[in-house]
């Protein structure tokens, strides 16, 4: 699978822009240039040697903020995504297997989630846990859980019942050996996809949350928070939302990327592809592959 | 091919689907008897009950009456876990009609025909080396293992599945329909390996609708209407001297390169009896 992704172009460029983001988030705090939280007089400046991306509002450096404040943020809509795929995905495929019983909790348990009031939620269990992005991004990626959920469990539905799988059951396979040799690898371009959204979706969620102060406090910097402060100075710095606002599209882009890869590669459909471009590059003339119906 | 150590048998087995008023018969006091190495042909029409002794057979469908034999195992009321572990030995194999399906379509070939194997607990190497010998016993080549199931003709791919039948050298397959979606040249191709596999020591049930393709195949031929088992004899008789009017309706119905359309009167008369 790893290999496929790399053998498309757009596979690498997506791997490419998510190493990048990823040694932000880890490096990203040790190579500001100033503090990130340490005002000035100097306040709404535009770029310089000193200030490559000007100050804010308050004269803070916004190069050392969005640097300062890409761990927090990739790490946050990290964890919502991870929350979600576990909490989403394992009940998904147990509730084909599982028996009725823990089918109709599950199904029910996952309509109850996607009815509750998301702040209120989020308040309630910040309230219980205390304060802080981590309790935050687990509370939204709880809330994000029924996605993962729907998704995993009718991709295995399809799998479940279909003759391949009957096949490998009359041979005496397990339901764990159906669930790794048949279903998961039909699942997986499924949830990639859902991944890359949440990942996208999780960035927005955490500055929007600090907003109302819940997860991130006001001072402390985010992607998303530096993006919606320079919106209020807009007719000052025009320029200002550009710089966190293509951090965030960039990693929400990758992630697309990945998962378009994935989807790509994966089946059949992604091995003729893939085995295709190859033949070309090796100046194959091309025969028809014969028709699944055939 | 004797009779004295069957592989399969079966007893006056019933099969109901459905719960109360929709409740309806599916096999009606089924009795058949397969010897080892005997090749027996189960001939009916669609809904006759066919694949429902199939399923049954395989413990995929529960039954209510009856008793089942597998290689001398009373699989009467087996247990899941005891269902496992019994197909785990690969006593039994099973061949669907349509090997597209029946094939994980992102699995390669090697993958499907080692799966029984991998299932049982054999090392990936060692099943690997016991898949290669089969190939050519089906007339396939070494080629095709890493290839995935939709590069493959119908033919090849049925051929494949009945390789896969025969990694855990089962002493019986039931084969459902095994010709039934191929055209005629891979038919013939798929009868043939199915004619060499008689001298082997494996059992075959080969359900089918034609009868034409059943007769060169089976040593015995059961005919099956209406979920009963209307007649069961050596396949010659059967076929030069059928006994139940089902059967010579069966067999008058067989298309023949010389036109069908003269004993449509015989055949409208032995339909008229059968309904009466």
């Amino acid at each position: 699978m790893t290999r496929r992704v790399f053998a498309l172009g757009t596979g690498r460029l997506a791997v490419g822009i998510l190493v990048f983001i990823g040694l932000l988030a880890v490096l990203g705090p040790y190579l500001a240039p100033h503090d990130p939280l340490a005002s000035s007089t100097t306040t709404l400046a535009g770029s310089s040697w000193k200030h490559w991306l000007g100050t804010d509002y308050l004269g803070r450096d916004v190069s050392s903020r969005l640097l300062a404040g890409s761990r927090t943020s990739v790490l946050g809509s990290v964890e919502v995504a991870l929350v979600a795929l576990v909490v989403g995905v394992v009940p998904g495929l147990l509730s084909v297997y599982l028996g009725r019983v823990f089918e109709w909790t599950s199904l029910r348990l996952a309509d109850t989630l996607i009815a509750l009031p998301f702040l209120v939620f989020a308040v309630a269990v910040t309230a219980l846990l205390g304060n802080g992005i981590t309790q935050a991004m687990l509370v939204v990626g709880v809330l994000v859980s029924p996605l993962f959920f729907r998704v995993s469990r009718a991709a295995t539905l399809a799998v479940a019942r279909s003759q391949y799988v009957e096949a490998a059951l009359i041979s005496g396979a397990s339901i764990g050996w159906v669930v790794r040799r048949h279903v998961w690898v039909k699942v997986l371009p499924a949830i990639a996809v859902a991944l890359a959204q949440t990942i996208g979706v999780g960035f927005i969620v955490v500055s929007s949350l600090s907003f109302l102060g819940i997860g991130v406090q006001p001072p402390a910097p985010t992607w998303g928070g530096l993006l919606a402060s320079d919106l209020n100075y807009l007719h000052f710095q025009p320029y200002a939302p550009i710089a966190p606002a293509a951090l965030i599209m960039a990693t929400v882009w990758g992630c697309n990327l990945l998962a378009d890869a994935i989807r790509d590669v994966s089946g059949e459909n992604g091995r003729a592809l893939v085995n295709t471009r190859k033949a070309r590059a090796n100046g194959a003339r091309l025969l028809p592959v014969e028709s699944r119906t055939g | 091919m004797s009779t004295d150590n069957p592989v399969l048998t079966v007893t006056d087995l019933e099969v109901h689907y459905g719960a109360r008023r929709r409740r309806r018969q599916a096999l009606n006091g089924v009795s058949l008897e397969v010897g080892r190495g005997e090749v027996v042909g189960l001939i009916g029409e669609t809904g006759s009950g066919k694949s429902t002794f199939a399923r049954a057979v395989l413990g995929l469908v529960p039954f209510s009456r009856g008793q089942v034999l597998i290689d001398g195992e009373d699989v009467t009321g087996h247990s899941q876990r005891k269902w496992r572990e019994l197909r785990r030995r690969g006593v039994i194999q099973y061949v669907f009609q349509d090997p597209l399906r029946s094939l994980d379509p992102d699995a390669t070939i090697e993958d499907s025909l080692v799966e029984p194997l991998l299932i049982r607990g054999d090392s990936r190497a060692d099943a690997v080396a016991r898949i290669r010998p089969l190939l050519s016993r089906v007339h396939l080549d070494d080629e095709l293992l890493p290839r995935l199931p939709g590069e493959l003709s119908g033919g090849q791919r049925q051929r494949v599945a009945v390789a896969r039948a025969l990694v855990t050298e089962p002493a019986l397959i039931i084969l459902d329909e095994p010709v039934s979606a191929l055209d005629s040249a891979n038919r013939v191709g798929v009868l043939e390996i199915l004619k060499e596999l008689r001298s082997a020591e494996v059992s075959l049930v080969f359900i089918s609708h034609d009868l034409g393709s059943v007769a060169g195949v089976a040593d015995r031929i059961a005919v099956m209407y209406q979920g009963q088992l209307v007649e069961n004899g050596p396949a010659r008789d059967v076929i030069t001297a059928p006994q139940h009017v089902y059967t010579r309706l069966l067999i008058g119905s067989a298309p023949t390169l010389r036109s069908a359309a003269a004993n449509r009167s015989e055949r409208a008369a032995l339909r008229a009896l059968l309904h009466a």
